[in-house]
């Protein structure tokens, strides 16, 4: 049949002279033509992908209770993160919160949680194309490489141990990465007790990173002492700038820094105000009081709070982003803040754990031991 | 040069075809004795005074696989957190004795300890109150090297009857037969020691994998609600599954049965729970086991019972649960995880084939785990994980 088409694209006949173009003719250069690529929000978007987001906080495992079906692949208008809008949103990685709803009861706690951790696997399973579960930051590179957005297990809350260092190493063999430090007779507005070290040596033993954010002053003074691990709060912006029990007061953020923990800023309207100029103002002032090393990001999407405007799911980090470029950050900040702090925070748990495997067995003390 | 005798080659044939055990409390005898401290009853050497389980002993006795209960007591709270911790202690304890012990989760790690000979270290969970109602909690158990689940301890759970509680559901609940379902897709096994006749009848009707029975003897043999009554042996062959024979006394021979039913009537007798351990109670009790002294099983009364189970259940679907560090009291001759050969050598005197005895110690037990692995991963397939619960399944009552 190839013969009946008309030809699209006659050549020139043997011998005949192909036409030839005008010839170029060198344009004056223009006054001042607006280099498209230069506006803040395409540099944002190109620095996204090769510096994707690690987002500290999502609250999708609650979210996904009240959904009888979703398909977190093909969009998902019931919630704030689907795949499509973390691709969006130049989301590379997320740490799921297994925290549990309020009013679960404390005999309950444990197997909340295991069901959480349960569910963590049944949901990226039923999302091979998207997501993969992921534990270090050798493997959030790799999921990336694989085009998966990765998926770690935590925040737990500490409630979860059962005032148990055995559950703790369970709870780490199935994959929990991060233990909310709060709301336990161990951890609470005092601050630490002598089983709270315990918890937070044998932590620092397993690889698991403690979150204080909610934790008292003197509970996170206490753990970046203990800890020989860098600590993050997953979910706190600069007190100075907005009262909340979750921000974090000065002292503490520049200790913060000091101890190269994270602080991971939340787009939570309460928390940091109703614009994304807010948001900036407050990622300015952690970096300057803490440091470009101890800054991060929080979406706390499907997390139950309000956000702010322009960034009401999981695809709006790239708005944030160009205000920060907009605000003169330069780009290796703007990197660590996305996915360098993160993975330079998982890495040092893991350089600590292995260390202090060498050193300590896992511990038996127990909570009427310690803290009689 | 004179023939070998049975021990002789009861030893011999151990050393080709270990002993897979069904089920030894050597956790929660740490746990109770030393709350965990391992260096306090440290297995790598002799502990003769304290445990029935040690590794010297396993090694005499020619054990090559374990499967470890996790057993927590049912009749208090905070079950869940206490199962994770005697899985930790049984992660310890292999972490601890890498030269003796390895971790096995499937068929294939068993075969492969024996190649090296190491003892396969399984776990087994011993009741449904470990997974606190929650088929997430019961994947959660999974994922951290469980085994098989005995459906019940000693009382029942809401899904289940226990062969020694007052019947409640007549066998297993809708949730229960669910959780049956799970642990099928999942290539846990559903054990059926210590449940009720009717909740053994009604696993067997829904279970699409092979059943074991870590540790329980045969009920035409001695009359105790913790055997297995003959209609139940009878359906192993189609089911494919196994009964793990036990040695506690006081299930096996029916004279320990009926002292032991005359100890606690006079416990009772005195005003005293008859599981009572309290220092009077112990008193009143060792008075009478003075007057009457406690009858003594031997490997020839376990012998009986594996006569009996191999005549009504078959060869293929015999295996051994000692129970050890699980009850106080042992046959004569098993008095120990050392006291297996004992048993093999009974059973060679007897007739058994050496073809007979690689079944019954071995090859029984990795068959069926690796034919529980088969139907999950065809389970697997068509079956998405189930998040039934108990008041979707059995309504709010329960």
């Amino acid at each position: 049949m190839a013969d009946l088409q008309d030809e699209l694209h006659p050549t020139t006949e043997v011998g005949a002279l192909d036409e030839l173009p005008e010839p170029f003719v060198v344009a004056a250069p223009a006054p001042s033509p607006p280099d498209p690529d230069a506006s803040p929000l395409r540099r944002a978007r190109a620095l996204l992908a090769a510096h994707p987001v690690a987002d500290g906080y999502c609250g999708l495992l609650s979210a996904l209770r009240g959904l009888p079906w979703y398909d977190l692949e093909m969009g998902e208008s019931a919630l704030d993160t689907d795949v499509p809008r973390l691709r969006e949103g130049h989301v590379g990685a997320l740490f799921w919160s297994l925290h549990l709803p309020e009013g679960t009861p404390a005999e309950r706690a444990l197997s909340a949680t295991l069901d959480q951790l349960d569910l963590v696997r049944a949901v990226v399973r039923a999302h091979p194309e998207g997501l993969r579960s992921a534990d270090t930051a050798g493997e959030i590179s790799d999921a990336r490489y694989c085009g998966r957005i990765a998926v770690l297990s935590g925040p737990a809350a500490a409630a979860a141990l059962d005032d148990s260092l055995a559950v703790l190493r369970s709870l780490r063999a199935l994959g929990l990465r991060v233990l909310t430090l709060s709301g336990t007779s161990w951890a609470s507005g005092p601050g630490l007790t002598r089983f709270g070290e315990e918890v937070v040596r044998e932590m620092n033993r397993l690889g698991v990173v403690a979150d204080l954010s909610g934790a008292s002053g003197a509970t996170v003074r206490r753990v970046l002492a203990a800890s020989k691990a860098p600590v993050l709060c997953a979910r706190s912006g600069a007190r100075a700038l907005r009262p909340h029990p979750f921000n974090l007061p000065d002292d503490l953020l520049a200790a913060l820094g000091a101890a190269k923990g994270l602080c991971m800023v939340p787009l939570a309207a309460e928390q940091t105000g109703p614009s994304v100029r807010d948001v900036a103002d407050h990622l300015d002032h952690v970096r300057r009081v803490a440091g470009p090393a101890s800054v991060a990001l929080s979406g706390t999407y499907d997390a139950g709070v309000a956000h702010p405007q322009e960034l009401g799911d999981t695809s709006g980090y790239p708005h944030l982003v160009a205000e920060l470029l907009e605000r003169g950050w330069p780009e290796t900040d703007v990197a660590l803040l996305t996915w360098g702090n993160v993975q330079r925070l998982l890495r040092g748990a893991d350089f600590a754990a292995r260390a202090a495997q060498l050193r300590r067995p896992p511990s038996t003390a127990t909570l009427a031991e310690c803290d009689g | 040069m004179s023939a070998p005798t049975a021990l002789e080659r009861a030893r011999e044939l151990l050393g080709e075809f270990p002993v897979v055990d069904g089920h030894n409390d050597l956790p929660y005898a740490l746990r109770e004795q030393v709350r965990y401290d391992l260096d306090a009853r440290d297995i790598a050497v002799p502990q003769d005074a304290h445990l029935h389980t040690d590794l010297p002993r396993l090694r005499a006795g020619g054990v090559g696989a374990q499967y470890w209960s996790v057993y927590v007591p049912s009749d208090r709270p905070g079950a869940v957190p206490a199962t994770l911790e005697q899985i930790d202690c049984v992660r310890q304890l292999i972490d601890r004795h890498p030269a003796d012990l390895r971790a096995a989760l499937t068929a294939a790690d068993m075969e492969a300890a024996r190649a090296e000979g190491r003892i396969a270290s399984l776990m087994g969970a011993e009741g449904g109150h470990s997974i606190g109602e929650s088929l997430g909690t019961l994947r959660g158990l999974y994922g951290l090297g469980v085994r098989y689940m005995t459906l019940t301890h000693n009382d029942n759970v809401a899904w289940a009857d226990s062969a020694t509680d007052e019947p409640r559901v007549g066998g297993l609940s809708a949730f229960g037969h669910e959780v049956v379902r799970e642990m099928n897709r999942l290539g846990m096994l559903v054990d059926l020691s210590h449940v009720a006749a009717t909740t053994m009848r009604a696993a067997l009707d829904t279970s699409t994998a092979p059943v074991i029975f870590s540790h329980s003897s045969a009920r035409a043999v001695c009359d105790h609600p913790r055997n297995i009554p003959d209609d139940v042996l009878e359906r192993l062959p189609a089911n494919g599954g196994m009964a793990m024979v036990t040695f506690v006394p006081k299930f096996v021979l029916q004279a320990a049965v009926d002292w032991t039913a005359a100890a606690d009537e006079n416990l009772r007798a005195h005003g005293f729970h008859h599981l009572e351990s309290s220092p009077e109670a112990m008193a009143v009790h060792r008075a009478f086991e003075e007057r009457a002294p406690r009858p003594v099983a031997t490997a020839a009364t376990v012998a009986d019972h594996l006569d009996h189970m191999r005549e009504v259940a078959g060869i293929d679907h015999l295996g051994i649960g000692g129970d050890y560090d699980g009850t106080p009291f042992t046959p004569d001759g098993l008095s120990d995880v050392s006291g297996y050969p004992n048993l093999i050598a009974e059973l060679l005197e007897r007739g058994w084939s050496r073809a007979d005895l690689a079944k019954l110690t071995w090859q029984n037990a990795v068959r069926v785990l690796s034919a529980a692995e088969d139907v999950a991963r065809d389970l697997r397939a068509i079956r998405p994980p189930s998040n039934a619960t108990l008041a979707s399944l059995d309504g709010a009552e329960g």
